[in-house]
């Protein structure tokens, strides 16, 4: 596991083919990892059959909605969790 | 012919009603499925349904140690309860307080907890809900005539991997004296992904 | 489909129908058997080009039926033939 319990990270911003489990709208977005939830085969390759192996960590991310949309509507404390593979993932500094 | 399901038109005027029978009809045939196969697999989603949840956060409410239990192992709470959770995604419960207030959705395809609470709703499923639950979670809980007190965090959880989430309502006031089954009752799958609460006492009377 | 815009939720609920339940089953069985993954299933839903006009159900016996297609367990053609032959039992000739 690279990451640990309130690392900063980015979600990578990269257009990948296929199937794709990290939602377009984090693309690119700065959150902390939340907690660690384990290790799993890469679902990207078991879409089409393959092992998925090895298992890629998987992190629970954090996110301040009022980091992911301009126009939010609500108060700077409210938050969001996605699960995200930590190939998705890059340290911000 | 498979006699399981009833093989009447109906309502239905989708296409793919006859498509699926006609999948299952070839697939019984090349022995790809048996029918006691198909049998157990709608008997396994018909055993399913909000109560299931209702049970879990009824027991929360008044056993501590079993509200732990299933905000640490969702899976284990959900066995010793008798609930049969045999997929494999992870199964977690996530706590209202009166800090926070959780809503759940899934962006990408609409995953639920199936295996505990059985299908999910059709507004849950929606291009509207998914887009929106992310972005504007407030005014989507507005539409289910919900407004979280001054004060309150609201935190989306987006399943996009495979971890199941349920919300674990707080306990609505004026509960006292009644037991767990009463208190189940008050429980609404609406409140178990966040969009409302559950119903309090005097309304639900 | 996160955050893209969308309008009122509409909160009516209709009927489950029996063929949708089986979708459901066939989807389960196949899943139980090791035939399919979700995450074949997601990825098979996900290249609909009729994504936007399927119902979520239709989605599911679209999916199930490219990925039985690519798996060489069923042919098109021979589910358009016993299709037809259903809905002409259904509908009279």
């Amino acid at each position: 596991m690279t990451f640990e319990t309130g690392d900063r990270v980015r979600v990578l911003p990269a257009q990948k083919p296929g199937h794709v489990r990290t939602p377009g709208y984090l693309k690119g977005k700065a959150g902390w990892i939340e907690s660690v939830i384990g290790a799993f085969p890469n679902p990207e390759e078991l879409a089409y059959g393959l092992s998925g192996l090895p298992e890629r960590p998987l992190y629970r991310v954090g996110f301040r909605q009022i980091d992911l949309w301009d126009d939010y509507r609500g108060p700077a404390e409210d938050y969001l969790y996605a699960d995200i593979y930590e190939h998705w993932l890059e340290p911000e500094r | 012919m498979s006699d399981h399901t009833h093989e009447e038109r109906g309502s239905t005027t989708s296409p793919y009603a006859a498509r699926i029978r006609a999948i299952e009809a070839l697939l019984l045939e090349k022995g790809v499925l048996t029918e006691p196969e198909v049998q157990d697999s709608i008997s396994y989603m018909e055993a399913r349904s909000p109560a299931n949840g209702a049970k879990l956060v009824a027991r929360a409410w008044v056993d501590e140690d079993f509200k732990e239990l299933l905000l640490s192992d969702g899976k284990a709470a959900a066995s010793e309860l008798g609930m049969d959770p045999e997929h494999p995604a992870e199964f977690m419960v996530v706590e209202n307080t009166p800090e926070v207030h959780n809503l759940i959705v899934c962006t990408l395809c609409s995953c639920y907890p199936r295996a505990i609470l059985g299908r999910p709703p059709d507004w849950y499923k929606s291009f509207a809900y998914r887009s929106r639950a992310v972005r504007e979670p407030r005014a989507v809980m507005r539409e289910f005539g919900f407004e979280p007190p001054e004060g309150v965090e609201v935190v989306v959880h987006d399943s996009t991997a495979d971890v199941r989430y349920m919300v674990l309502p707080m306990l609505p006031p004026g509960t006292e004296g009644m037991d767990e089954e009463e208190l189940a009752h008050l429980v609404t799958r609406d409140s178990l992904v966040g969009v409302n609460v559950p119903r309090s006492p005097v309304r639900a009377r | 489909m996160g955050g893209s815009p969308g309008g009122r939720i509409d909160r009516g609920q209709h009927e489950v129908e029996d063929w949708e339940r089986l979708a459901d089953a066939i989807n389960g069985a196949l899943g139980a058997k090791g035939l399919q993954s979700t995450d074949q299933h997601r990825r098979a839903i996900e290249s609909l080009a009729e994504y936007r006009d399927l119902s979520y159900y239709e989605r599911w016996v679209a999916a199930t039926e490219k990925l039985l297609v690519e798996k060489g367990v069923l042919t098109s053609d021979e589910i358009d033939e016993r299709a037809a032959e259903i809905d002409r039992r259904w509908n009279g000739p």
